[in-house]
């Protein structure tokens, strides 16, 4: 113990290494502009399509809020992983990170998202309740979501011979809504994320 | 051709949105309907032509031949038993009444194996109901207890109440709670808020004890009751009594389960102490299409909703002794009626082997397990498909069904009005 003592005060006796670490001076730490920090908000509207949270790998870093200004994306540090998918899926340009926005600017990519709805026609017992429950549904017909009465065949979910059916694909928003209330578990909706160059349309 | 507001003419929940495309007499496809829907209307089991059992074989009979066979053999019994009726219009019900009144006979209805413990619960304590379409516009507390409805009665969680919205409930399933109260996990306990399992024959113990607790007596209620933790139980009552409206359903679970009539009367008289605290309603699910209406029509006629006996000249009701399955048993019974029902896939054995072994005549479009016990079948319209008549919904709201086409079938009212004035004739 004594040993070690001596040894430990004469290192750092010197007055060499002293003067060294009191009077050295390093160059100022410099965020660079290629830093990919935290998701910032960039004051553009958000619309609610929650393309953020489906793409976002990491579970609790990111939610969409109602503000009294509107919907609101909000990142939980902590939880972030700072990849940067979010700014990416967003369709709006909400969030911003790094140079996120400027390279998908200027490469013309885009990270789009598209879905897919699967009926097990023979798990499925024709209740409806997914046709009902559907937000989409809910905008198009005010009668299907009122008693489950389709009055048209512009939506996207309908009860057509005993099954639910799947009529307009692209009208669907991935919300899950339908898979989460099929009691037969015969619906499961598929988020299909896929990086493309030069999108023909902006969804 | 399509044809719009059609009324399914399958179970109890008589939904009247949906929408059928025909082609001559064949259904082309159905719209808005579930499976069940479906499969009735596309279904073709029908039975071509009456039939007689001689010997071992059937053979080919006229309705001519049929009907007054069928009058032949209610005249010459001395106990015989019109059954069934859940499947038809009301006023072929009707005529069964009277032709029960002049025939001296038994008149049961579907709800004998079915709700008949639940009327008899309401003859006791009545029935603190309302029609779907107050459930649907104000319920935020859903409970169906001893209940499969996704399996039963497919449509009425999207159109009456859980997922439908009303007027007073903007954001339908976000807004309303659901309490599933089974012996097992089903389909309908998937989109639960709150399954409760009860151990089988256990409801009347749970039921009580959701009534301490509601009382304020719950500090008595013990650490399981039936398999349901006391803190669930706290937790479902709570629920209950913080709705601004609450609906109980109930189903054969509860009916036909042990306790029978008095777990009906325990969940009306929960239904009662909520209504201390809130707004809470009670009703059946009714399963079988016109039950309700069968039940009607018995009720103002003769005073009695099912299991009418008309043999000492009045109608007579006494559940245990004069409802179908009693009688059977019993063997009293020598000649049957049945229509639009199928007590030979229903009935315990013994009560199906004593139909098999008396005169019995079946009218019914399709050939079912009945008509493997009947002497002799007639095949009419169905009502909803090419007949068209008035049904009551589960809630006793009338609807008139729609003919969607004509097809060369009689409807019951025609087969049974033939029967009834032979029986006429023959009683002077």
């Amino acid at each position: 113990m004594a040993i070690s003592l001596v040894a430990y005060i004469r290192e750092f006796a010197r007055w060499e290494w002293a003067r060294k670490f009191l009077a050295a001076r390093t160059a100022p730490l410099v965020i660079p502009p290629y830093f990919r920090n935290y998701p910032e908000l960039t004051g553009k509207t958000c619309t609610h399509h929650l393309f953020c949270m489906m793409a976002c790998p990491a579970p609790g870093a990111i939610d969409v809020i109602r503000t009294p200004e509107g919907w609101q994306p909000r990142i939980h540090i902590g939880h972030c992983i700072r990849c940067g998918l979010c700014v990416e899926a967003c369709p709006n340009g909400v969030l911003s990170s790094g140079r996120i926005l400027e390279s998908m600017f200027r490469d013309n990519t885009r990270l789009s998202f598209s879905f897919k709805i699967d009926v097990d026609l023979d798990k499925c017992m024709g209740c409806g309740n997914c046709a009902v429950a559907c937000p989409v549904n809910k905008l198009i017909d005010a009668q299907m979501s009122h008693g489950g009465r389709a009055s048209t065949d512009d939506l996207l979910l309908k009860l057509s011979d005993g099954k639910c059916r799947v009529l307009h694909v692209e009208k669907c928003t991935g919300c899950k809504t339908c898979e989460h209330h099929c009691p037969n578990e015969a619906i499961s909706v598929a988020r299909l994320l896929e990086a493309v160059h030069a999108p023909e349309e902006v969804p | 051709m399509r044809i719009e507001d059609v009324v399914c003419p399958f179970c109890g929940c008589l939904c009247d949105d949906l929408v059928v495309s025909v082609e001559g007499t064949k259904v082309l496809s159905v719209e808005n309907g579930c499976t069940l829907a479906t499969e009735k209307f596309t279904g073709d089991h029908r039975l071509a032509h009456p039939i007689r059992r001689t010997g071992g074989a059937w053979e080919k009979t006229t309705y001519d031949d049929a009907i007054r066979e069928t009058a032949e053999i209610l005249l010459d019994a001395e106990r015989p038993l019109l059954y069934g009726w859940s499947g038809t219009f009301v006023e072929a019900q009707t005529l069964g009444v009277h032709m029960a009144e002049l025939l001296g006979a038994v008149i049961d209805n579907t709800s004998t194996v079915c709700h008949g413990p639940s009327i008899m619960a309401i003859q006791e304590v009545g029935h603190p109901g309302c029609t779907l379409g107050q459930v649907k516009n104000r319920a935020d507390v859903i409970v169906y207890w001893g209940a499969n409805p996704i399996e039963a009665h497919p449509r009425h969680m999207s159109r009456y109440t859980t997922f439908t919205d009303g007027f007073f409930v903007k954001s339908a399933f976000r807004e309303r709670k659901v309490i599933v109260v089974d012996i097992r996990e089903t389909d309908s306990s998937e989109i639960a808020d709150e399954f409760v399992k009860v151990t089988p024959g256990g409801d009347y113990a749970v039921l009580t004890a959701l009534r301490m607790i509601v009382r304020g007596k719950g500090d008595l209620v013990p650490a399981t009751v039936s398999g349901v933790t006391r803190e669930q139980l706290f937790r479902v009552a709570e629920i209950c009594l913080s709705a601004r409206f609450g609906a109980i359903f109930f189903g054969l679970g509860l009916t036909m389960s042990r306790g029978k009539s008095k777990n009906i009367r325990n969940a009306i008289e929960l239904t009662e102490e909520l209504n201390r605290h809130t707004k809470f309603t009670i009703s059946p699910m009714r399963g079988h299409w016109n039950v309700y209406g069968s039940n009607e029509v018995f009720t103002w006629i003769t005073g009695y909703p099912y299991a009418v006996d008309f043999s000492r000249g009045i109608a007579f009701y006494n559940p245990g002794e004069t409802t179908s399955v009693d009688l059977l048993r019993r063997k009293e019974c020598d000649a049957c009626l049945v229509v639009a029902s199928d007590p030979g896939a229903h009935f315990p054995r013994a009560c199906a082997e004593h139909l098999a072994s008396i005169p019995t005549v079946q009218i019914d479009p399709h050939v079912n397990a009945t008509t493997h016990l009947s002497r002799i079948q007639i095949p009419v319209a169905v009502t909803g498909i090419d007949a068209e008549g008035t049904a009551y919904r589960m809630d006793g709201v009338p609807i008139r069904t729609r003919k969607l086409f004509s097809t060369g079938y009689p409807d019951d009212v025609a087969v049974l009005g033939r029967v009834y004035s032979l029986v006429k004739e023959a009683k002077g």
